[in-house]
């Protein structure tokens, strides 16, 4: 927990600079059209490297028992079930160009349900078709609003 | 002449909201919403946040009626998980879960329940009729605010989270900081110049608010309770009109509490920044203090159910109010609802009074209409909303985050959004873990361009020098509230120093 502080506070104070760093690219003092376009974001990036170097020094002061002390900051146990959330969460999002939003997520809830929620089959299969299709026509038909469907869906959908 | 015509727009905004569609719009949102505030890892920010694409094809008023009732729906759908499964099903709730748990497992949570809505009912009712009043001058006087009174207002909302927050002081500027900073991403309003976008022509476009915000407290939240492991194990409750009749023959004797949770829970609300949240610990707090029977608090008080939901709802109500007045979101719900306003194509800001009199009207005339169908829905639905945390967590985290992609790429068609969204969920789970407030960032995100727009056009109005705002009294009225506000942290500890700590409960400023 104590790591996790100051590591925080680290990546925070370098992120920061960097941002004061691409803040100087544009003016950032008075200009004929008053304070020039990098004024403000200049002295926020400043403000954030100040606030975040503060942190980061009080963390590496702090005793041995403060900031959850010698604690995991995420307990050994919570490791799986976080990792089974995100890292299908994040390959759904990459190949989403192919799958698009509706068969992704068909493919995400399905696999979800049954790995993670350990369901029966047949519950996996209602609600990983269901919800794409409830999904699909509240968004295509009702709203009129179209969402990524990914060149396989927009294939059987248009081009066949 | 004043009073009179309040009284006519509020009859126009009534009828507004009584048309057939806006009714149904309400109604409709009043049921999503009750379902959002009963399911854990599901907040009514998010709620709101996942809405919103659905808002685009409505038109303005319709659109603002919706969310705001997905907003009341979401308060009185926290306190039945909290009192039925002790699991706040939004932040707002977790001071309702103290003595309302209790009184379920004593069998009582007929009255919790009861005493619950009611005080909700209760605290909204008021807080409405203030907010009806204190609006139109308050946007007059708004009116009249120049640059550097503008400035010196959004000053103090951003001061509010670190006087009042009470989250650690320098984490909460850095995250105020940090979301203004965000918010100049992409190229300046000002001069036309390409800016903080990295040389990239993807950021070009600036960060969306929404996806973040679906990022931080959608994502976000779904780690966190993925990580606690979440195990619901209910009271069943039912509610039949004895246990109703019994638990309102009880009312008269916390009249005091209600007075004092409506009038702190209002203007915490009407706080920029301070929400229902910090609303219903501090209302606890009191009425705990000022109690009879402050040794039952903890243990299934009613009084201690009764405390909280008021002020969580008269401050869900008063967060609107400087929203619609001034174009400051009171709570990141409210920040949401305000990005709305910009993609119906509404300029936030004093002047809705005078041109959009339908939906700013409307909305306050559905603040009334949605507080007596809400509190009539729930108290006779009950059971058909708990049965909704029977929905398995092993369905609802998935179908969470698959709402959660739709809302974050909607928001601006782009498909680099949903990484945008994956990153920020993985810094609001790092962030709240640490104890940085994601509140404050969310507000001053939505506010940056306000914020910078202000500082220079006052700026220029001072030929360069700060000095301008000393020469503003209204402006030097703020700079002091502002001042004292940030001040506030340290007060209190130089006045806590030697004497036990407390323990306290941190309040997440969400709602």
């Amino acid at each position: 927990m104590r790591r996790a502080e100051t590591l925080i506070a680290l990546g925070l104070t370098l992120g920061a600079v960097l941002l004061v760093r691409e803040a100087l690219r544009v003016s950032i003092s008075w200009t004929s059209v008053g304070p020039g376009a990098g004024f403000f974001p200049f002295w926020l990036a400043l403000g954030v490297t100040i606030c975040a170097g503060i942190i980061l020094f009080q963390s590496l002061r702090a005793p041995a028992g403060a900031n959850g002390g010698d604690r995991p900051f995420i307990p050994a146990r919570a490791w799986k079930p976080l990792l089974i959330v995100f890292l299908p969460m994040a390959a759904v999002v990459a190949v989403i160009d192919y799958l698009g939003i509706y068969i992704g997520g068909a493919v995400y809830l399905g696999g979800y349900t049954w790995l993670v929620g350990r369901h029966r089959w047949y519950t996996v299969i209602l609600v990983s078709v269901l919800v794409p299709l409830l999904l699909f026509f509240t968004f295509e038909r009702w709203f009129l609003l179209p969402l990524p469907k990914g060149r396989i869906l927009e294939y059987l959908l248009y081009e066949r | 002449m004043p009073l009179l015509s309040v009284f006519n727009d509020l009859l126009f905004g009534l009828g507004v909201a009584l048309t057939p569609a806006n009714l149904t719009i309400a109604v409709i949102g009043l049921i999503l919403g009750t379902a959002i505030g009963v399911l854990p890892g599901l907040g009514g920010t998010n709620g709101v946040a996942l809405l919103l694409p659905l808002t685009f094809s409505l038109t303005p008023t319709a659109a603002i009626i919706l969310l705001a009732s997905v907003y009341w729906g979401a308060l009185f759908g926290g306190a039945i998980t909290s009192i039925l499964f002790n699991i706040p099903g939004e932040p707002w709730s977790v001071a309702t879960t103290f003595d309302g748990y209790p009184l379920a497992q004593q069998g009582k949570a007929g009255i919790a329940l009861t005493a619950a809505f009611t005080s909700s009912f209760i605290g909204a009712a008021v807080a409405i009729v203030l907010f009806t009043f204190f609006a139109p001058p308050l946007a007059e006087a708004a009116l009249r605010f120049g640059p550097p009174e503008n400035f010196a207002v959004l000053l103090m909302a951003f001061a509010t989270f670190t006087g009042l927050g009470g989250a650690n002081p320098l984490k909460t500027i850095l995250m105020t900081l940090l979301g203004l900073l965000l918010g100049t991403v992409g190229f300046d309003i000002v001069t036309g110049q390409p800016r903080m976008n990295f040389g990239l022509v993807s950021l070009q476009s600036g960060v969306n608010f929404i996806v973040i915000a679906i990022g931080l407290f959608g994502l976000g939240e779904i780690f966190l309770t993925v990580e606690e492991g979440l195990r619901l194990e209910g009271v069943r409750a039912r509610l039949n009109f004895k246990v109703v009749w019994e638990t309102w023959k009880l009312f008269p004797r916390y009249l005091w509490t209600i007075v004092r949770g409506t009038i702190l829970g209002f203007w915490i609300g009407v706080l920029p920044g301070t929400g229902a949240t910090p609303a219903s610990f501090m209302s606890y707090g009191l009425a705990k203090q000022f109690s009879k029977n402050a040794r039952r608090f903890g243990k299934g008080e009613v009084e201690g159910v009764v405390a909280p939901e008021t002020a969580a709802h008269a401050a869900g109500i008063g967060a609107l109010l400087p929203m619609v007045t001034l174009g400051i979101p009171g709570s990141p719900t409210a920040a949401v609802m305000l990005a709305g306003f910009f993609i119906w194509g509404l300029n936030p800001g004093p002047l809705l009074f005078q041109t959009q009199r339908e939906f700013v009207w409307g909305l306050i005339g559905s603040m009334y209409i949605t507080n007596v169908i809400g509190v009539l829905m729930v108290l006779t639905l009950v059971p058909v909303f708990a049965a909704i945390n029977r929905i398995p967590f092993g369905i609802l985290a998935p179908l969470i985050v698959i709402l959660s992609s739709i809302g974050a790429y909607a928001a601006n068609n782009q498909i680099l959004d949903l990484w945008v969204m994956l990153a920020s969920g993985v810094a609001g789970y790092l962030f709240k873990k640490r104890g940085y407030p994601l509140a404050p960032l969310v507000v001053a995100l939505v506010l940056g361009d306000m914020t910078e727009q202000s500082l220079r056009q006052a700026l220029i109005m001072g030929q360069g020098s700060p000095a301008i705002f000393l020469t503003r009294p209204i402006a030097v009225g703020f700079f002091l509230a502002t001042a004292f506000l940030f001040a506030l942290p340290a007060i209190r500890a130089l006045r806590q120093r030697g004497r036990p700590q407390p323990v306290e409960v941190e309040p997440e400023l969400e709602g």
